[in-house]
Order: structure tokens, then sequence, then C-alpha cells
């Protein structure tokens, strides 16, 4: 396979790759860069592991002192923690973007973006940062594991517990948020179950608590419904049996598969054919890793199709841009290039995202708005970026000197000679690569 | 408002910095894209027909970017290029003379505390701890009466400005925010269907994304078809960050991949549309960007670094926090104000899946959508043309009658919809459905959510509605 399959191959799994990059994976071949890429995940990140740390109020503390200034009406204490919120929501999104930045296991980091996309959650509605940070290192450790053990941990995490309401839940007439979103957006798909299996899994999942003093999950006996629900056909009372009944049914077999290669490929339905050769493997042992490998390795992955599958996601193109020009991750950690608002122009805001359904893809991304957001980022990042790699080459290799900064394996006539025009003014030429089709797209 | 002759734009190309490069294909009114028949710019001028693409290319090749197309041509061939219609002063005319503003509430409001049959013993019976007081609705008659957060919907409806249409949904009700969604937004019930009701319209109508206008960083499905995407525009100004030369170039990589792969296109067709947008939207957004023709407080988030201000909603999606609605049609309102040439708006708020302490939640969200579009529908009063636009408020779908054990309520099926505006004729339509005959504890539809659209289409729009609904639907008298 040619270099730019493994340029593609490097998108996907990853955030693109530098000239260096390129070049050893190019030197060992397609296959050992599959290997290398999936093998490492759950291993150390000695890129990403550099990033410090936000420093987050502990989520108890936080619940005490709220309570307090609430129960003495101290109105300026209750501003005083929220702006500490603030603060610290701000951190936590610089810190996983810098991580994204600093990554040397780039799919360990792409799968974390991917999974708080599959399960998303928001802090619009958790608070905490503490428990947004938790829930992303979850996605982090156990991502690449089985999706039924990662699967209860989402559950059973605070994040989760209190973004779909299970935290209050109580035996009599239990609400459905998170037996419905559960079905229909983590593990099956719609369609592939009944309103009675939503409404009967519910009664499993009453006594799920959020322990505030402790923020640990814990289960209260007194409020669980003690009667035997029939959920897809099978007795089952508690809601860790309901999670591993739906995340083994043939159902979710497709639905994982397809909602990994979607984002990863091309969008397909669990319907879809490429879906029926990754799935069989998927069902043996619900391995992640294996599932991303068998993807990489499909020849699908690397067709037409899946070269004009995708349009970056706004913090893959974000993150890109800064890997791609050699912004230090220390610059992101600094917060001085407006990245949080750049994302959010462009309709991604992390941890914070518009529903459980997550982000839509593609045709979602192309809006006027998010073009203008990516043109004002390209200025921003440019004033701020090396540019020796396109204004040292030869005015006439500038063009070609821009892709290779990229990512991007090769430009369209049309756009080569719109760059080439710029030639003369390596800045122009950079931000112009960078809202270009190519660039956009993944 | 007072309205100023536009500055000078710096990013405006003059014919002396012009460079030689293609016109981006993406800002052709392509053959396909045209109405059959003669088009309404067409029809009021007879004896000039457009510019074929043969012609325009011709021009363009020694002219150069769309930017300095807009500054050598003027307004009124950029319309008869790019825009659609033109009327008699140049302008992008609306194709009714009326405009449009979608408020889509995202998560599924519970339309029986918003409407409430305070009177029927059915309610305080099946709702139990859900129900509101009696007492502190806000009496319509009829054993009706709103949220007590909603007192400017109530002024409107003593000013017979205020339509209500009860009992709207769908046959075969889907529980899903997602589908559910899809289905409002399609306005489609049988399958997965990518465009959207006005979608299908703004894609008949021409080729301009200004004719639709989303406020927003993405563009909902409502306002997407299948060859035009409707403009999103952020909060805030619209100014681009290059300059003259990086405009142009800009522009024609705007049309560089009609020939590749299909996200390439789009991808293309997103930058031009984008210079559209902002040659024709960014002067008036520029100088009535401090404006607040609905006197309604808001920091401008285009002035902060944060995302903060622009938060989004839990559960259901769609922009919510602090004012963000009347934000929105506060842009929207200027836009009119100065005779846009856009006929459609959406605007939207999220945060309505109350499955758990649903009252304050409730009154919180009820209590903006009633203090934004009150003060919108008052800010357009006394302008000719803002006497001509509608508002429509529709979300999900309704929830459950009888409420859970976390103090809220889960997902149902029928729910009201609300019209409001000055050509509106208020009052009661559609049937409130029975809370004597539920079907599986939820209240059963009786107006299909298309005859609400049909009735828009007809009377807003000016347009045949069956060809966009695939299907013939009664009209609603609200209009």
């Amino acid at each position: 396979m040619g270099d730019a399959t493994i340029s593609h191959l490097l998108r996907r799994a990853g955030f693109g790759a530098t000239a260096a990059e390129a070049a050893q994976a190019s030197g060992q071949g397609y296959g050992a860069t599959v290997a290398q890429l999936t093998t490492a995940l759950g291993g150390p990140d000695p890129g990403a592991d550099s990033v410090p740390a936000p420093v987050l109020g502990d989520p108890a503390t936080y619940e005490r002192q709220a309570a307090q200034a609430r129960k003495s009406g101290d109105g300026s204490g209750l501003r005083a923690l929220d702006q500490q919120l603030a603060v610290e929501r701000r951190q936590l999104v610089d810190w996983w973007l810098a991580r994204m930045v600093a990554t040397t296991n780039p799919l360990a980091e792409k799968l974390t973006l991917l999974l708080h996309g599959h399960f998303p959650t928001g802090i619009s509605k958790v608070r905490l940062p503490a428990f947004m940070y938790r829930q992303n290192q979850l996605f982090r450790t156990l991502g690449p594991g089985t999706f039924d053990a990662l699967t209860q941990s989402v559950a059973t995490d605070p994040a989760m517990l209190i973004w779909l309401d299970a935290a209050s839940d109580k035996a009599a007439d239990p609400n459905e948020n998170f037996a419905r979103e559960l079905m229909e957006r983590f593990t099956m798909g719609i369609g592939t179950y009944h309103e009675a299996d939503v409404r009967a899994a519910a009664y499993c999942f009453t006594g799920w608590r959020l322990d505030r003093a402790t923020a640990l999950f814990t289960f209260d006996p007194g409020t669980h419904s003690q009667v035997v629900q029939h959920v897809l056909g099978t007795p089952v009372t508690t809601g860790q049996q309901v999670i591993d009944l739906v995340t083994h049914s043939p159902a979710s077999a497709r639905y994982v598969p397809a909602a990994l290669w979607s984002h990863l490929a091309y969008p397909v339905a669990p319907s879809d054919p490429v879906v029926s050769d990754l799935s069989p493997a998927y069902a043996g042992d619900l391995s992640v890793a294996g599932l991303l490998r068998a993807i990489f390795e499909h020849p699908a992955f690397t067709s037409p199709t899946a070269l004009d599958g995708l349009v970056k996601q706004p913090a893959e193109y974000v993150v890109g841009a800064l890997r791609a020009l050699g912004i230090a991750p220390e610059r992101v950690l600094a917060g001085r290039l407006s990245l949080q608002k750049a994302l959010a122009d462009m309709g991604q805001v992390l941890f914070d995202p518009p529903s459980v359904g997550g982000w839509s893809q593609n045709t979602y991304w192309l809006s006027t708005a998010a073009a203008l957001a990516r043109w004002d980022l390209a200025h921003r990042l440019v004033a701020d970026a090396d540019l020796s790699p396109v204004a040292d080459a030869a005015p006439s290799s500038r063009v070609d000197a821009a892709a290779a900064l990229l990512s991007v394996p090769r430009w369209s006539a049309t756009t080569a000679a719109v760059l080439g025009r710029a030639s003369g003014d390596p800045a122009m030429l950079t931000r112009l690569a960078l809202v270009s089709p190519e660039y956009v797209n993944n | 408002m007072t309205l100023q002759a536009p500055p000078p734009n710096p990013h405006q190309v003059t014919s002396g910095d012009l460079l030689p490069v293609p016109v981006p294909p993406g800002l052709l009114p392509s053959p396909a894209a045209r109405p059959a028949g003669p088009s309404a710019a067409e029809a009021r001028r007879p004896g000039r027909p457009p510019l074929s693409r043969r012609q325009f290319l011709g021009l363009a090749g020694g002219l150069g970017a769309v930017g300095a197309l807009g500054a050598a041509l003027g307004p009124r061939a950029w319309d008869a290029l790019f825009g659609g219609g033109t009327d008699s002063r140049g302008a992008l005319a609306p194709a009714g003379g009326r405009r449009l503003v979608m408020v889509t509430l995202y998560g599924g409001n519970d339309g029986l505390n918003t409407v409430v049959p305070y009177e029927d013993p059915l309610y305080t019976a099946g709702r139990g701890g859900l129900a509101l007081d009696p007492a502190t609705v806000l009496p319509l008659g009829e054993g009706y009466g709103l949220h007590p957060a909603l007192t400017g919907f109530k002024t409107m409806w003593d000013q017979k400005k205020l339509a209500i249409v009860e009992g709207v949904g769908f046959a075969d009700p889907n529980y899903s925010h997602f589908a559910s969604m899809d289905i409002w937004q399609s306005g489609v019930t049988s399958s997965s269907e990518a465009t959207g009701w006005l979608g299908r319209w703004l894609d008949a109508t021409g080729s301009s994304p200004l004719r639709a206008v989303g406020i927003g960083p993405t563009t909902p499905v409502l306002l997407t078809g299948d060859r035009v995407q409707g403009a999103a525009l952020p909060a805030g100004p619209l100014r681009l960050p290059g300059d003259a030369t990086e405009e142009a170039l800009y522009a024609s990589l705007g049309g560089t991949t009609r020939r590749e792969a299909l996200l390439l296109a789009e991808a293309a067709r997103s930058g031009a549309a984008l210079l559209d947008v902002q040659h024709r939207l960014g002067p008036i957004l520029d100088r009535t960007t401090s404006d607040d023709p609905l006197h309604f407080r808001h920091p401008s988030p285009a002035s902060t670094d944060t995302d903060g201000a622009l938060a989004i909603a839990d559960g259901g999606g769609g922009l919510s926090g602090g004012s963000v609605l009347a934000a929105q049609l506060s842009m929207v309102a200027n836009l009119i104000l100065a005779d846009a040439p856009t006929d459609v708006y959406s605007v939207e708020l999220g945060g309505f899946d109350t499955h758990s302490d649903q009252a304050p939640t409730q009154a919180r969200l009820l209590a903006e959508v009633d203090t934004a579009v009150t003060a919108f529908v008052d800010a357009l009063a006394p302008d000719s043309r803002g006497r001509e636009t509608v508002v429509a408020v529709y979300t999900e779908f309704g929830r459950r009658v009888t409420g859970n054990a976390s103090g809220g309520s889960d997902h149902g099926w029928a729910n009201v919809v609300f019209v409001a505006g000055a050509p509106v004729r208020g009052g009661w339509y559609g049937d409130p459905p029975s809370l004597g005959r539920l079907s599986d504890g939820n209240t059963v539809f009786t107006t299909d959510f298309r005859s609400v659209y049909a009735t828009l289409f007809d009377q807003v729009l000016g347009v045949a509605p069956r060809s966009f609904l695939q299907g013939s639907f009664p009209p609603v008298a609200f209009l």
C-alpha cells in the first residue's frame, strides 16, 4: 500500500502525522503501522502524560460547601463556587486538547474522543469538572478493553448517573431516561427492541444512586424494584444484568462495529454489508481494540469511499492543525489561542455535546458559521506557527510542502492552482491550505 | 433602531486588485436547482433573460473573484447570478412577502403543563405531583390555562396574536428524541429522510443559502436541503479575517471540486456559501451588532472568549443558557427590520428533557421562551415588514401524563404548537387530546403536524405545500 493509504490511516487513527512520523510509518509499512497503533492501546503515552493533570476540586467538598452556602443564603459564596467551576472547566478542556496535541499514542486519544461521542455526557448538567475528568480517564483506560465492561463502568460512573437521571430514581414509576438511551444510543440502535423492553429495563435500574458524600456509585436495595422483568425476552432484575444482556445482544454486535466504522471510515447503518464482516469476531469477545484493528485491516477502510468518507470533527481539525504547525501543548495550556472559542464556533464544545445523541457527522460540520470559524482559527494559528517547512522550501515547492505539513495526500488541481498563487506568501498559503476542502475533510 | 448607510467593507475587492481566478461553480444557479417554469425574477423582468452559465463564466474570467463580482456588478446583478428572485429595488425578495421564524425547543417540552386543562379532573388525578396549582395558571377560557411563566403569551392571546394548535403529532409515536425530532424537522414520518421540510423548499426556490438562516454554529436538519444548506450565522458580527487578496483566493477554493468526491464538493460549497452570506448579511449584522430591538440585556457572546455564553443544553440538544433565545431572536429581528433577503429563520432552545425535578427547570425555560418570543413580536410590530412575520414554536414530543418518581416526566406523544405574530388569527385550533382515552399512558394526536407546515407553506411562504410534504394535509385556519 502506498503513502497516501498510510497517511489516511494516520489521520483516521490519530490526528495526522508529522513528516518524520509519516516517513517512519511508510518505512515499516501499513500492516506494521496498524499493529503498532493497536498494540499501543492501553499502554503508556509519554507524550500525553507529560501534560499536567488539571487541578480540580473534590466533588464531595464542593457539595458540602455549596449546601452550606445555600443554607446560610450566602450568595457571594455560591457565585465564587460557580466561578471556580468555570475556571476548572476551562482547564479541563485545555488539558484534553493538550493531551491530544502531545500524544505519542494517538489511537488512544482518538478512541477517547470517539467514546466521548458514543457515550455523550454534558458538563452543563453534570456540572462538576472532576466528574467529567473521571469519565474521560475511564474512556482512556477501559476503552480498548471489552465493550460490556466499559458500558458497566460508564453506567455506574457519576457523570452518567447524573446525566441520565439514574441518580434520583426510585422503584415506583422509574424514569426511563437511562434505560432508553442505553438501548437506543449506546448499545443496540433504534428498531432492535420494543418499547416494553425500555420500560421493563427501567425497573432494573431503580435503586442506583450517586452518593454525593463519597462521590461514588451506591446501590439502595430499599428503592430497587425486586420484580422480575423481561427484557429482550430474558428474565432479569438488576441493572448489571440488563447491561450484560444488551451488550451481548446480536443487535449490539452490529451496532457497535457500525458506530466505530462510521467515525473511522465512512458512515454506515448497522445493516451495511461491511458490518457483517466485522460483527462475528467482535461478537466473540466484544474487544474494542480487536474491533479497531479489524476496521483498519478491512479492504474497504482504504477504498475510495473511505478516502472521501469523513469530514474532520472540529476537535480533529483543531488538534490536527496544532500538531502539524508544531504549536506546543504548552501554548494550548496557556490559553491564548482561543481554541475553546474556535471549537464552540464550529459547534463542538468538548465535554458538552448538544444532546445524548452526541454530534452528527460530515455535512453537519460544513455550515457557513463553521467555515468562518476555521478561517478565523487559521489566522490565529498561522501567526503562532513555525512555518519554516513551507517558507524554507523554494517557492515552486511550497504547495507540495504545505501538503506534507498538513498530512494531505494530494491537492486537487484547482486547490493546487489557488495555493500556487499564494506561494509568495507562506503564511497566506498555509492559511488557505488549512481552509481548503482537502484539509477540512479527514 | 436607526439604520445607517453601511460602512465601506474593508474586504471588498476593487477592480485593481483582481486576480485571474475562476469563479466557483458552487455559486452558479445550476439548471437542476431551478424550479420548473420562469422564476419570479424572470417573470418580473421580461426581456432580460438571466445570464447563462457560459456567459457567466466568460464574464467572470475577466473579472475574477466572487467578492469582486458583487462589488463590480452591484446587488441587482449579484441577485440575478446567485440569489433567486429580485424585486424592483434589486433586493432578493421574499417569495410570499412574509417571514417565518421557527423556534425549536429541544428535549420534549411538557405540553400538558404548558397549556393546562386545569379544570379536567383527569388532569389532577393523572398528573399527581406534577399537576400545576389551578390558582396559578393563566386562564384562557374553556377550562384551559397557560403555565404561570407564560405571561407574555397570555397578553398575546388576549390581543388575538397567539394561536394554540392542540393535539399536534403524528401516527405511531416514537419515544426517541432523535427519531422524533428527525420526523418533525424532515416533515416525513415513513423513513429516515436526510432533508428538512424547509430544506426541500430551499432546494426548489433557488440556489441561495441566504433564504433560510439559522442562528448558531451548525445548520439544523430543518433547513438542510439536498442541494442547498441554509446559512448558519454565528452570534455577533460576520467579518472575514482575510484581506482582499486572500478573500479572492478563498473564493476560488470554493469552486475546486465539483467533479470530485462528494464531501470535497460539499466542503467547497460551504466556503462559497460563507462568502455569499457575508456579502449580503455581513453589512447588516455589522451595523446592528450593538442594537437590541428586543431590549433584552445580554452579554455579546462574540465579545467573550468563553463557550459558556453559548453553552449547550443537557439531554435533548439545542442551545441554552441565560438569554440565548433572546440573543438569537434579537439578531433575527435586526435582519428582518433591515429587510434582509431571508424568508425563513431558525432559532432554538434546549434543556426540556425533564426526567427529574421538572417544575423549576420547565418554569425557567418557559419564562425564557415567553420573554424572548413576546419581545420579538413586540419589536417587529411597529415595522411594516416586521408585521408580516410569523413565529411558530414546537418541540419533538409531549410527555407522559403520569409523572415518574423522580419528580419528572418521561417521553410522550401529542403536544401543542404555538403560532404567534401580527398576521396570526389568535385562538384555539385542533382538538385537545382526551385525558380519558390515552394510548399506553399518552395523549393521542388529533392534528397531523404536517397540517401546520402546510398552512405555513401556503400562507407564509406562498407556495403549494404538496410537493414538499409528500402528501396533502388540510390547512389549519390560524393564518
